[in-house]
């Protein structure tokens, strides 16, 4: 096989009290592609997103990451190998400088007496340089994380995921917070970067536009249930349609 | 014209006013005190020259003036600021080191993602540790202290540690409590250690405060030194009672002098530390 499945989903289920927000979802993504989550607020696709993150645990069914259980993946050091995340642009530690965020990829290798040098004596320097080289911030190496503005924050954790370097990229809102120039900065950033480094992307968004215009696929969750699972183009306007509009029918 | 109502502020503003004037009506009448007697010729006399003998009035060679007195206050001063330090320093470290495990969020495993089964045991313990330590005033520390050790700085170091620990240990845990989650977490889900985190995301992030409340600590601890000393812990506190007890006066205004420099030290620091961090 020459495009095989890196990520397959299982029946997972998971409720939060009484609320469902996923049931019984299946679906894999092969290596490489580009997958789209939509749907309407409230449909899952953050917590589908923080279980593939293993930072929650589905109450049923089971993820396989390159085959393996998610569950042999407890050590965080192999986990961040195969899985990296990038959410809103907060996820940054703003009190630090651009270099150590970005060098903050690379902690799964560190020991910790090389972690603390790096915050004196930045570690390993030429890889994060290359990398804000490669996401346009050549000369904000050295300024306080705080300091930059929202999409400089987030290319700045994209740079932290090119020094990770994890096989799967999850991208939770990447664009958000953003204004629609800098949101498709980012997003063309994000995507061309996993193509060239040969990651396979699995984001949420909630413009549909963004979505087919940067990615090969989308899936579309609604009340915790797969609603589609298409190719970007075949995807039409109908069913987009109907999954935004049948959940105001439902309030 | 409108009658006044009877509404919750008058009624407390006449309540108030009844009061005030009850506890007067008890207090001279039911305990038969006498204002007068505070106003006695006697009393400004003592009042005029204790205040006198502040300034050094009428005093032959007063302690201000006297070169040995100052150089014999300024080395009291020096080890009133060792003491402070020591203080401060002892208490700063052990705070560092068990601020982690007492922090609700660790504890819980919400910050950095990983929860041990003694997480709570050593979050209780700890917490437990902190309020025991302040609750237990400078004072009686130093007093158990010198108990045992003979009097100096360094007990009196150890007996403001010790109150202060407590103190520290409580606001600089409840700052990590207080932190923004996301960037931890976000450590914590690319492969960052319990450790890595705490230096990353957290140490940063909480330094500016934490740095305040230490320096502002420290300011405290220098003026609690008078304390202390009166028990015998040394510095300008053992002198100002010794001072005090065989009337020195000018004594008294040399090392109130010496505590207002000390002041203005720890000032200063502090604000330049401050710009620094910023």
């Amino acid at each position: 096989m020459s495009n095989p499945e890196i990520l397959d989903i299982n029946q997972i289920s998971k409720h939060f009290e009484r609320k469902v927000a996923l049931s019984s979802l299946s679906f894999s993504v092969k290596k490489g592609e580009r997958v789209a989550l939509i749907g309407p607020s409230g449909a899952g696709k953050t917590t589908l997103l923080n279980i593939l993150a293993s930072v929650i645990e589905p109450d049923e069914g089971q993820v396989f990451l390159d085959g393996e259980p998610m569950q042999e993946y407890a050590d965080r050091k192999k986990f961040a190998k195969k899985i990296g995340i990038i959410r809103q642009q907060f996820d940054l530690v703003g009190q630090l400088p651009v270099i150590h965020n970005v060098l903050a990829g690379k902690l799964a290798d560190w020991g910790f007496a090389k972690s603390i040098l790096s915050l004196l004596i930045p570690q390993e320097k030429e890889a994060a340089i290359r990398s804000l080289e490669r996401v346009g911030l050549p000369d904000k190496v050295y300024e306080r994380t705080a300091n930059l503005s929202g999409g400089e924050q987030q290319r700045v954790a994209l740079a932290r995921l090119l020094v990770q370097s994890p096989q799967i990229v999850l991208a939770d809102e990447p664009v958000a917070s953003l204004d629609p120039a800098r949101a498709e900065d980012v997003l063309f950033m994000l995507t061309k970067l996993a193509a060239e480094e040969n990651q396979t992307l699995i984001a949420s968004l909630h413009s549909i536009d963004y979505a087919r215009k940067y990615f090969d696929r989308l899936i579309a969750l609604k009340d915790g249930v797969l609603f589609f699972d298409l190719e970007a183009d075949k995807v039409t306007d109908e069913q987009l349609k109907e999954l935004y509009q049948l959940k105001e029918l439902v309030r | 014209m409108r009658k006044p109502k009877l509404d919750f502020i008058n009624f407390s503003v006449i309540l108030s006013l009844l009061i005030i004037a009850g506890s007067w009506f008890y207090i001279i009448v039911g305990q038969n005190a006498s204002l007068t007697a505070l106003f006695t010729g006697k009393n400004l006399e003592y009042a005029a020259k204790f205040f006198k003998g502040l300034f050094g009035v009428g005093v032959e060679d007063p302690a201000f003036t006297n070169r040995d007195s100052w150089s014999s206050a300024l080395s009291l001063t020096l080890d009133t600021l060792q003491m402070s330090i020591m203080a401060i320093g002892f208490a700063t470290v052990t705070m560092f080191l068990t601020v982690i495990p007492a922090t609700r969020t660790v504890a819980n495993g919400s910050l950095t993602l990983s929860k041990k089964r003694y997480s709570w045991i050593s979050y209780g313990l700890i917490r437990v540790s902190y309020v025991f330590s302040r609750a237990i005033p400078e004072l009686v520390w130093a007093m158990v202290i010198i108990f045992i050790f003979k009097p100096g700085i360094l007990p009196g170091a150890i007996a403001l540690a010790l109150h202060n620990f407590g103190i520290l240990g409580k606001l600089c845990a409840e700052v990590i409590e207080d932190l923004d989650k996301r960037p931890a977490r976000n450590l914590a889900s690319s492969g960052a250690s319990k450790w890595q985190i705490l230096m990353y995301a957290v140490l940063p992030a909480v330094m500016p405060q934490y740095l305040t409340y230490i320096l502002y600590r420290w300011e405290v601890i220098m003026r609690t030194t008078i304390v202390v000393g009166f028990v015998g812990a040394g510095g300008l506190g053992q002198q100002f009672k010794m001072s005090m007890s065989f009337f020195h006066y000018t004594d008294i205004t040399l090392l109130l002098i010496c505590y207002i420099v000390l002041v203005f030290i720890a000032d200063y620091v502090s604000e330049k530390s401050r710009n620094f961090v910023k």
